[in-house]
């Protein structure tokens, strides 16, 4: 096995769909100075991918919506991260931390998942709102370890996740595609030649719909109840199910991140994995 | 795909390997005739066959015998049995191509769970309710659910014959004194939440108050965290709300809320006294 095969293999063990690796110096084309792999560990020579499953088929399947709107992921991709990490200091001496990606300020994460996945040659950006596609497997969630191991890269895809053949004949045929037409609101774009040519999603849109209940509503929530003047009203708003649902979504009780999925719920990039028996 | 006559093993074996203490399986069916509406198997999952139920991550004996109380009112253990349901739900999708869908441990709305876990627990042969209200199960007693809804013709379990409650003490308690140590230390007629009546070694009348129980489980949790935050605005002077904000009482509400502590009842009372509850192995 070589290092890189020994690296994977840890983070599949541990719960990963995949696992890719990116050279540091593939960041420097698109990333600004102080976003990059080395500006965040020194001596950096790799970054490597894990991407983790999102909802099971049976739960893309309920008719209950809220079941995908509270379901928690198992979030396996940062598990994978980290026992890689334990991994390459352990036994191969390096230097690994998890890649941080949670925003530090607006919706700026310090080190990019998406672009990591892309580098790494597991997914490219789709349509809808720019989710990263695995070719396989369609949505999965990213997260990323950075080392100062050199390895072996992984090229980047050479055909894109998306458009899938479907999409670019049915853009063809009436000009839209599936995620295109199910949220209009959201995402705009154009096919040309079965390749995206052009794609737009309004972010604070989306936002707003993919996470109803999460730490944004709380702090709707919470400012809509310390401007009410009326004891009565303030109670209807602690107590209610919105607020309710906002503290239960930040808590560890309900770890959803998302409430929206109707782009990619219509998407048939990894389908076939969607239908079961 | 058809399933292997090995998969029922299979997926037993595997979630005992994932940190499951038990692991059963109800017929979809068998919650017709006890869960309302909408709150079935084939309602969540079209099409659902079987539900797999895994049981553990319970304080552990150690847990029980410390005397701080406040080890058991934080230290969480309860999440730790999430996990095995997730993954059971990815396994079974992967490894046997059948539609799979973990319950959402949270609620659908107000205080009504997606399906109810005691009752799968019961319907899967693992556990059977006690006069304190949580399922026991006979070998291992108090326990934390997850559960798995799939169209996968699992082999189901028998339901439980013998159940774990009353506890031979208890039964020679009520014939003594007529209460039980789980009623005794929590009675619905003096402040608490339980009362109940026992004939011939058999609970025949339980009462379980769970709102009031809930307002003292969840202590520290969503709701502790609600009450003082109106309390907060509704109280003119800041000195008091300054107080009210960096009080024990608050803060505790939120390490409860939040990752740093995942513990999420802090009142374990009749279980700390139940006899059925802690399991049979020894310990020294």
């Amino acid at each position: 096995m070589t290092r890189e095969e020994q690296v994977k293999a840890v983070g599949l063990k541990a719960g990963a769909r995949v696992v890719g690796i990116a050279a540091v110096d593939a960041f420097r084309e698109k990333v600004p100075e102080g976003y990059r792999p080395e500006d965040i560990l020194p001596g950096a020579r790799s970054v490597v991918v894990a991407g983790g499953d999102g909802p099971t088929a049976g739960a893309w399947r309920c008719p209950d919506h809220r079941v995908m709107e509270i379901t928690g992921y198992d979030l396996r991709e940062n598990v994978a991260v980290h026992a890689m990490c334990d991994f390459i200091e352990g036994a191969l001496a390096h230097h690994a931390i998890q890649a941080p990606s949670l925003p530090v300020h607006g919706h700026e994460p310090p080190m990019s998942m998406m672009h990591a996945a892309e580098l790494a040659g597991l997914g490219t950006r789709s349509l809808a709102a720019h989710i990263i596609l695995n070719p396989e497997y369609g949505l999965l969630y990213y997260a990323a370890l950075i080392t100062t191991l050199p390895l072996e890269p992984d090229p980047p895809l050479a055909e894109p996740a998306c458009p899938h053949p479907g999409c670019a004949a049915m853009y063809k045929r009436i000009g839209t595609t599936p995620c295109l037409r199910v949220c209009p609101a959201c995402l705009a774009g154009t096919v040309q030649d079965g390749r995206i040519q052009e794609s737009t999603y309004d972010r604070e849109k989306c936002h707003s719909r993919a996470q109803t209940y999460g730490i944004g509503s709380f702090q709707k929530g919470l400012l809509q109840i310390v401007n009410e003047d009326d004891p009565g009203r303030r109670r209807t708003m602690i107590y209610g199910d919105f607020f309710t649902k906002s503290l239960q979504s930040v808590g560890f009780f309900r770890d959803s991140i998302a409430q929206c999925f109707e782009c990619m719920r219509v998407c048939p990039v990894g389908r076939k994995y969607r239908k079961l028996q | 795909m058809t399933l292997p006559p090995t998969a029922t093993a299979a997926l037993k074996s595997i979630a005992l390997k994932s940190g499951a203490t038990v692991c059963g399986v109800a017929d979809a069916t068998a919650f017709d005739a006890y869960a309302p509406e909408k709150h079935r198997p084939g309602d969540l999952l079209p099409g659902a066959r079987s539900v797999v139920v895994v049981g553990g991550a319970q304080p552990r004996e150690g847990d029980w015998a410390a005397t701080s109380p406040w080890v058991l009112q934080t230290m969480g253990t309860t999440e730790r049995i999430q996990g095995v349901g997730r993954r059971l739900a990815q396994y079974i999708e992967h490894e046997f191509g059948y539609y799979a869908l973990y319950v959402p441990p949270g609620t659908a709305s107000g205080d009504t769970p997606f399906l109810s876990l005691m009752l799968a627990a019961q319907l899967a042969g693992l556990g059977s309710k006690s006069l304190a209200g949580p399922v026991l199960n006979r070998e291992h007693g108090f326990m934390y659910w997850s559960a798995v809804i799939t169209t996968a013709p699992f082999d189901a379990d028998q339901v439980e014959a013998a159940a774990a409650c009353p506890a031979p003490p208890c039964r020679e308690m009520w014939e003594r004194e007529g209460t039980t140590p789980c009623l005794k230390v929590c009675p619905a007629a003096d402040g608490g939440c339980l009362s109940g009546k026992l004939e011939s070694g058999r609970a025949v009348r339980t009462f379980y108050d769970a709102a009031r129980c809930n307002t003292r489980v969840h202590t520290h949790w969503i709701g502790g965290f609600q009450k003082v935050l109106e309390e907060t605005l509704n109280e003119p002077d800041r000195d008091k709300r300054k107080m009210l904000l960096y009080g024990d009482f608050f803060t505790r509400s939120l390490w409860a809320i939040t990752y740093s502590s995942t513990n999420i009842a802090q009142c374990f009372e009749c279980m700390r006294v139940c006899p059925a509850a802690h399991g049979l192995k020894e310990m020294k």
